[in-house]
C-alpha cells in the first residue's frame, strides 16, 4: 500500500495548506452560488418583456393577458400596436426584447393554422431570447391547446423544471467547474517535481503506479465535497433534479476523476510549477464544445466529432438527462465514455509518469 | 563483492560530459568521499548510483545489482539524503519519518521505533510534532538524514550533508556521520575538504568528471605530495615582500593574518632568514602538515571553492 502513503502524505500537504483548501472547495461554492444568484431562485426578478399587438383581437388580447399573469414575466405598458414603435424602444435600449403578434393571429388560431409570432431581441444579448423562448411555448401550448411554432423541441418532463436556465445550465458549470482538478493536480505533481520532492521519492522503491494512484488520492475527497456544493447549493437555489440524484452524483464523479486523469498527465509531462498553465489550453477548449454554454449541433461535424469523442460533453448531456428525469439505463452509452476515458487516462498517466522517473 | 562498484561510468547531458569514466570499488562498511568542486561530477555519479539517471556509458551496481537493469532492487536497498534538504514541509518530522520507512515496507511499529531512535540521536524529539516548514537549516539537514536512515539501509548516499550550514551545525552533523562508521557503508560527497578529511576513511578527488587521485586522506597527503608548507607570525610584512615570496615560492596565501607558504623542497631557514634581512619581524613560525586542499591544487591546479 505505498500508494496510500503517498497519498496521505499529500492529503496532508494540501489540507494543511489554508489557501490551496480554500480555492479548492472556495470555488465551486462561489461558482454556483453566482450563477444561481444570477438565474435560478424564487427570488429571481420577472423579466420584463414588451408586447406588440398588431392583431388587435380578443383572442390576443387574452394571450397577453395569460402570459402576464405568469410569474417569471412582467408586462411593460404600453402595449404597442405598431412594431416600428417597439424596434424604435429596443434599438434605443430602452426595452431589451419585445414578442410580436402579427394581425391574422386570431383567424389562424381558430382555423387552427400555423401562428407566427416573432421574438425581437438584440443579437449582442441572445441568452434573453434562449430565457424567454421557452416560456412563451409553454403558455403558447397551455393557452391554445398547441405549440406556437418556435421550432424549440420540448421534452417531456419540463413541466416540474422551475427554472429552465438553472436545469440547462448547472451541469455545464459543475462539470467546467470540476475540470479545475485538471491544473492543480498538475501543479502539484509539477510543484513536487521543481522541488525535487519527487526525486527523492524515486529513490524508493515506490513504483509509478503508487505515484498516480498516491497524488490522486487527496482530489477524491475534493471531489467529492465539490460535487455536493454544485448540487447541493444548485438545488437551494433553483435546480430541479427530477431524476435520481444519486445517478446525477456518480456523473459528476466520474467526469472528476476524467479531470484528475488528465491532470496526472499533465503533471507528468510538465517540468515545473508555473507551467502547469498550459492545462488552460486543454480546459477551456474542451469546455467551449462540451455543450456547457451552447450546444454543439450547429458546429462543424469534425468540431462535433471531436466533442463526441471527448468526455465533458457525455458529462454534460448525461447529468442533464438524469437531472431532467431520465434513467441511469438511458445515459448507458455517456457512462460507459466516462468509465472508459477514465480508465485510459489513468492507464496513461502510470505509463508517461514511468518515463520521467529516471532521465 | 562490494557495496558499490562502477566501472568507466558516464554521463553526458547534450554533448557535455558530466562525469568520465568513473571506477570506484566501495567496500562493505567503508565510508567514501567524493571531494571536489561545484560542477565535478559527484552529485551526477550519485544520481546514478540512486537509478535517478541513466548512465550514458559504462556500468553500476549496488551490493550486486545492477542500477540500470534492476532498479528497484536497488532502491530497497539504499538510503538518499539529497543535496538540498528535501521534505515534505507541512508535515512533522514523525510523519516525514512514516513516509519513507512505510514506502520501504517497514511495519507502523518498526518506523514508530526506528523514527523514536533516530529522532533522538539526531536531536529532533523536541521538536518532533512541528510541522518541519519552521525549522532551521541544520535541523532540516538532521531530519533529511535521519530519512536517509530510517528504512535501515545498507548503503547510505549523502550528497553534501553540510552544504550552507554553519560550523556548529556542521560539527553535529559530522558526529553523527561518524557514528555510523563501520555499520553502514556510506557514500559521500562534499567539496568540503575538512568534511572529507574528519569523516572518510577513504577518499576519491573527482574533477571534470574524472577521479584524479584515490587513496586515505594520508596517503593522498603524503603519497602524492612532495610539498612541504609553513606557517609564520608577522609584523612589518610589505607587499613588496609578498609579492617578492610569491614569485618564488608556488603557493602562498595568507591565512588569519598569518603568511602560509608551500613548496616543494620548502627550507625554513631560507624563508625565516629571508624575512628577516628584509626586515620583517617573525614571531613565529612552523612547518604544518600539507592539507587536502594542497593535495588538490597540486593535482589540479586549481582551489577546491574556484
Amino acid at each position: 500500500m505505498k500508494f496510500w502513503e503517498i497519498g496521505k502524505r499529500n492529503l496532508r500537504e494540501i489540507y494543511r495548506n489554508p489557501v490551496l483548501l480554500g480555492f479548492l472547495l472556495g470555488m465551486p461554492l462561489a461558482f454556483m452560488l453566482v450563477f444561481c444568484s444570477a438565474f435560478g431562485g424564487e427570488q429571481a426578478s420577472p423579466i420584463a418583456m414588451s408586447v406588440v399587438d398588431e392583431d388587435h383581437s380578443q383572442t390576443s388580447s387574452a394571450f397577453i393577458q395569460c402570459l402576464g399573469s405568469i410569474e417569471a414575466i412582467e408586462l411593460n405598458e404600453p402595449i404597442y400596436s405598431e412594431k416600428s414603435q417597439a424596434r424604435e424602444e429596443l434599438e434605443d435600449g430602452r426595452i431589451s426584447f419585445y414578442l410580436f403578434i402579427p394581425s391574422g393571429f386570431e383567424e389562424a388560431t381558430q382555423a387552427q393554422q400555423t401562428v407566427n409570432l416573432e421574438l425581437a431581441y438584440k443579437a449582442a444579448d441572445p441568452l434573453i431570447g434562449l430565457q424567454v423562448k421557452p416560456i412563451i411555448e409553454a403558455v403558447g401550448a397551455e393557452f391554445l391547446g398547441m405549440a406556437p411554432p418556435l421550432n424549440v423541441e420540448l421534452k417531456g418532463t419540463e413541466s416540474k423544471i422551475k427554472n429552465e436556465t438553472v436545469n440547462f445550465f448547472a451541469p455545464g458549470i459543475a462539470v467546467f467547474g470540476l475540470m479545475i482538478l485538471i491544473s492543480t493536480a498538475a501543479e502539484i505533481i509539477a510543484g513536487d517535481r521543481e522541488k525535487g520532492f519527487l526525486a527523492r521519492m524515486f529513490t524508493t522503491p515506490a513504483r509509478p503506479s503508487d505515484f498516480i494512484l498516491g497524488y490522486s488520492l487527496p482530489f477524491i475527497p475534493v471531489l467529492i465535497v465539490s460535487t455536493l456544493i454544485y448540487l447541493g447549493v444548485g438545488m437551494a437555489l433553483g435546480l430541479t433534479v427530477v431524476g435520481n440524484l444519486g445517478h446525477a452524483f456518480l456523473i459528476f464523479f466520474l467526469i472528476g476523476l476524467c479531470s484528475i486523469g488528465i491532470g496526472m498527465i499533465v503533471g507528468s509531462l510538465i517540468k515545473s510549477e508555473s507551467q502547469a498553465g498550459v492545462s488552460w489550453i486543454f480546459i477551456v477548449p474542451m469546455a467551449m464544445i462540451s455543450g456547457a454554454w451552447f450546444s454543439v449541433e450547429g458546429m462543424p461535424s469534425a468540431v462535433k466529432s471531436v466533442a463526441g469523442a471527448l468526455p465533458f460533453i457525455h458529462a454534460i448531456d448525461g447529468s442533464r438527462a438524469v437531472i431532467n428525469g431520465s434513467s441511469l439505463s438511458a445515459i448507458m452509452p455517456d457512462l460507459y465514455w466516462l468509465v472508459g476515458w477514465a480508465v485510459v487516462l489513468f492507464v496513461t498517466g502510470i505509463v508517461l509518469f514511468r518515463r520521467t522517473m529516471v532521465s | 563483492m562490494n557495496a558499490v562498484q562502477t566501472f568507466k561510468l558516464t554521463k553526458r547531458f547534450n554533448g557535455l560530459v558530466a562525469v568520465n569514466g568513473v571506477d570506484l570499488e566501495i567496500k562493505k562498511g567503508e565510508l567514501f568521499s567524493l571531494l571536489g568542486p561545484n560542477g565535478a561530477g559527484k552529485t551526477t555519479t550519485i544520481r546514478m548510483l540512486c537509478c535517478l539517471l541513466k548512465p550514458t556509458k559504462g556500468t553500476a551496481s549496488v551490493l550486486g545489482y545492477d542500477v540500470v537493469k534492476t532498479p528497484f532492487a536497488v532502491k530497497k536497498l539504499i538510503g538518499v539524503s539529497p543535496q538540498d534538504t528535501i521534505l515534505s514541509e507541512r508535515l512533522n518530522c514523525w510523519e516525514n519519518l512514516a513516509l519513507i520507512g512505510k514506502v520501504h515496507g517497514l511495519s507502523s511499529d518498526e518506523v514508530k521505533g526506528r523514527s523514536k531512535e533516530l529522532l533522538e540521536t539526531m536531536g529532533l524529539m523536541e521538536r518532533s510534532k512541528d510541522q518541519v516548514r519552521k525549522f532551521s537549516g541544520g535541523m532540516k539537514r538532521r531530519l533529511s538524514i535521519a530519512m536517509a536512515l530510517v528504512s535501515d539501509p545498507q548503503v547510505l548516499f549523502l550528497d553534501e550533508p553540510t552544504l550552507g550550514l554553519d560550523p556548529q551545525a556542521r560539527r553535529a552533523i559530522w558526529e553523527y556521520i561518524a557514528e555510523l562508521k563501520g555499520k553502514k557503508t556510506i557514500l559521500l560527497t562534499t567539496h568540503y575538504m575538512e568534511e572529507a578529511d574528519f569523516l572518510s576513511e577513504r577518499i576519491g578527488i573527482i574533477d571534470e568528471g574524472k577521479v584524479v587521485a584515490l587513496g586515505t586522506a594520508q596517503e593522498l597527503k603524503t603519497n602524492l605530495l612532495e610539498m612541504r608548507s609553513m606557517v609564520v607570525s608577522t609584523e612589518n610584512l610589505t607587499a613588496e615582500v609578498i609579492a617578492d615570496l610569491r614569485s618564488k615560492y608556488s603557493r602562498l596565501e595568507i591565512v588569519k593574518g598569518r603568511l602560509r607558504i608551500s613548496h616543494k623542497d620548502l627550507d625554513f631557514k631560507e624563508i625565516v632568514d629571508y624575512l628577516h634581512s628584509r626586515g620583517v619581524t617573525v614571531y613565529s613560525a612552523a612547518l604544518e602538515q600539507p592539507t587536502l586542499e594542497d593535495v588538490f591544487i597540486q593535482i589540479t591546479g586549481k582551489r577546491l571553492r574556484d
